[in-house]
């Protein structure tokens, strides 16, 4: 059985525009010990995804209006609130993108990675002080017992994002959900943050989901990849399946667009226009406006996500064929 | 050899008291060609953003020269640099920031005409903003409606679009795409890369996006804490770079392709950047070089031909192509 199975998703948030539909049924698992990597675009529902299980969708203006979250067996939208607050945090844990605007300003940060063992009622051995300082020299941080007592804005960012991942794996959590964690990084501090992931993730057991708009960072660390487009996932594939036969044109566009380091492209090949407006989404399939393969169908019946292959799902009413 | 476009010669821009200045350009000599692209990268804080500023004279130099067509920009002011500004213009990173909200897409347009009587007499206006708007894949319907009323994609066509209304010489084009969504991405360096050709622009385009940088430069530059560390034909700089900083910098790109996971040699850089108010002695990369000898924290390495690259200019006195870590 799957870790975590989240099952036609439908999350909506009340806005000035109406009400829009930021996840439109979502479905998706994440098995133990795997990277499930969320990739899309702005807007595309990808944060949506992470709030809504980690129950941070702010009621109003959001709502989850309908489907399933089974965390280890049990029904999170069923769960009382106090339970699942208590899940979250210590079962499963989150990385924001931000890290300046999610840790605290005015505590050390030593303070702040000892309150998770204080809020979830944790004793540990050795004590607190002792495992956070554990905690901080695991991932990298020079001079530890010194480094604790200081305060978010004495680190760089690349040292408060691998703090943000302390505070996430402290707790030694089944299921890391990791927002966007490299995006406000520079290249080589992108690098070691992915480093110290992949560590993590190697050894523990804990299932991530690892979202991002990165084709790169996507080949460097997931096995699985789900791709989201417009509130939906609209293809799931193995890491290596996307890369080699992508089957969805969205797909497809995006892999074709990216600027390669190791051959020269006389013309990139966008996608053309750009993402639709959440508050007026084109009949039937979202994506026909900007794709190539679109025909009548395409506007009046939303395709839904078809098995193609073991793992393998794409949402499309002509898919591309298989290489 | 015909006189460059741009030539740059030992500018500074420091920041702060006399005594202990925020270094953030430190004596930077470079020349762009008419027509050629100048790529320029480098991490957050190594004076990419300052030496832009410098150029475009938003901010003083504190040293040193920039002369487009012969006439220095650091010394300009009044009417003169009123004139320089024609011929070089800029492409601002946030399209959401860099548009006034207020001004309909035609007076946006047409504003610098405006500000520059004599370039396009007033009658034409109207006919020449369509021009620009469908050279830049918008169109003439798009003139009455404000900025709001577009995509990021879309506002960043305006931008290029109101950049060029007077047709400039040199384009600069500050991190133009970052902001964009990456299907949305290619469509504006395509966009950018015609423009250059039909109108034999020169560019200095800026960005940490390193694919994106060799797709559209002819030459590349690499910045660290307020140097050139490594500049030469892009080739040269993305197959056989020589300086461990560049090096590094390519290494830790991570490749859009899972069957080279764990495959390429990755150089992961340890530390931080230090603090360019109290830069390292010597060179200022040493402190995080695996490389590093005496001779580095005693002697600042000049920016010369060292290895056999065609065209690469390093600063490092132990300079040395890895074929290990070429990009290409």
């Amino acid at each position: 059985m799957a870790l975590l199975e989240v099952n036609d998703l439908r999350v909506s948030f009340d806005t000035a525009a109406g009400r829009i539909l930021a996840l439109n049924g979502v479905s998706f698992s994440l098995n133990r010990g795997e990277v499930l990597a969320l990739l899309g675009e702005s807007g595309s529902g990808k944060s949506v995804t992470a709030s809504a299980i980690m129950d941070l969708v702010p009621n109003p203006p959001g709502a989850i209006d309908h489907g399933s979250i089974r965390f280890d067996g049990s029904e999170l939208l069923q769960l009382p609130r106090q339970e699942r607050r208590d899940l979250c945090g210590d079962r499963i844990a989150l990385i924001f993108q931000d890290a300046l605007a999610a840790l605290n300003p005015v505590y050390p940060v030593g303070w702040q990675i000892a309150e998770m063992f204080r809020i979830h009622g944790r004793t540990v051995q050795g004590g607190v002080e002792k495992a956070v300082i554990d905690l901080l020299t695991a991932i990298g941080i020079p001079d530890p017992e010194r480094r604790a007592k200081q305060y978010p804005h004495e680190f760089s960012g690349g040292m408060r994002q691998r703090i943000m991942i302390a505070m996430a794996v402290a707790l030694e959590p089944d299921v890391i959900i990791a927002d966007e964690p490299t995006t406000a990084l520079d290249v080589t501090i992108q690098a070691q943050v992915v480093d110290l992931l992949n560590a993590i993730r190697k050894r523990s057991d804990a299932g991530m989901i690892f979202i991002t708009h990165d084709l790169g960072v996507v080949a460097e660390l997931a096995d699985r990849v789900a791709v989201m487009y417009a509130g939906r996932i609209v293809e799931t594939a193995s890491v290596f399946e996307l890369f080699d036969d992508a089957r969805h044109p969205y797909s497809v566009g995006l892999l074709a667009s990216q600027p390669r380091m190791d051959t020269d492209e006389d013309e990139l090949v966008p996608i053309p226009g750009s993402a639709p407006n959440p508050a007026a989404l084109p009949s039937g399939c979202a994506f026909r406006t900007r794709c190539p393969r679109a025909e009548k169908l395409c506007a009046e019946v939303v395709p839904h996500l078809e098995t193609v292959g073991p793992g393998r799902q794409v949402a499309c009413h002509f898919p591309v064929s298989p290489a | 050899m015909t006189e460059p476009l741009l030539k740059v010669q030992n500018l500074s821009r420091h920041f702060g008291g006399t005594s202990t200045p925020v270094r953030a350009v430190d004596d930077v000599s470079f020349e762009i060609a008419r027509g050629e692209t100048l790529g320029l990268v480098g991490e957050s804080g190594c004076g990419k953003t300052s030496l832009v500023r410098t150029l475009l004279k938003l901010g003083p130099a504190t040293g040193g020269s920039a002369l487009i067509d012969g006439v220095d920009i650091t010394r300009s002011g009044g009417r003169q640099l009123h004139e320089l500004r024609r011929r070089m213009q800029v492409v601002f990173q946030d399209p959401y920031q860099s548009l006034n909200p207020r001004m309909r897409v035609d007076r946006l347009i047409s504003e610098p005409w405006a500000l520059h009587p004599g370039t396009v007499p007033k009658s034409l206006w109207r006919a020449e903003t369509v021009k620009l708007l469908e050279s830049v894949g918008l169109r003439a319907e798009h003139a009455e409606r404000y900025p709001s009323e577009f995509s990021g994609g879309q506002r960043q066509r305006l931008g290029i679009a109101r950049a060029l209304a007077l047709n400039p010489t040199l384009l600069v084009c500050d991190e133009p795409v970052s902001a964009l969504d990456v299907s949305v991405q290619a469509q504006v360096v395509n966009l950018l890369s015609r423009l250059r050709r039909e109108r034999n622009l020169a560019m200095l385009f800026v960005a940490h996006d390193l694919a994106v940088v060799r797709h559209i430069s002819d030459r590349v530059m690499v910045m660290y804490l307020g140097k050139i560390i490594e500049t030469g034909p892009k080739h040269s700089i993305f197959s056989a770079p020589a300086h461990p900083y560049t090096q590094a910098l390519l290494s830790a790109v991570p490749t859009p392709d899972p069957r080279l996971r764990g495959k390429r040699k990755r150089i992961v850089l340890q530390g931080d950047l230090p603090s360019p108010v109290n830069p390292p002695s010597g060179c200022r990369f040493r402190t995080r070089c695996w490389k590093a000898t005496s001779i580095c924290a005693e002697q600042e390495p000049a920016l010369t031909a060292r290895t056999s690259a065609h065209g690469l200019l390093t600063a490092c006195h132990h300079a040395e192509a890895d074929p290990a870590v070429a990009g290409e």
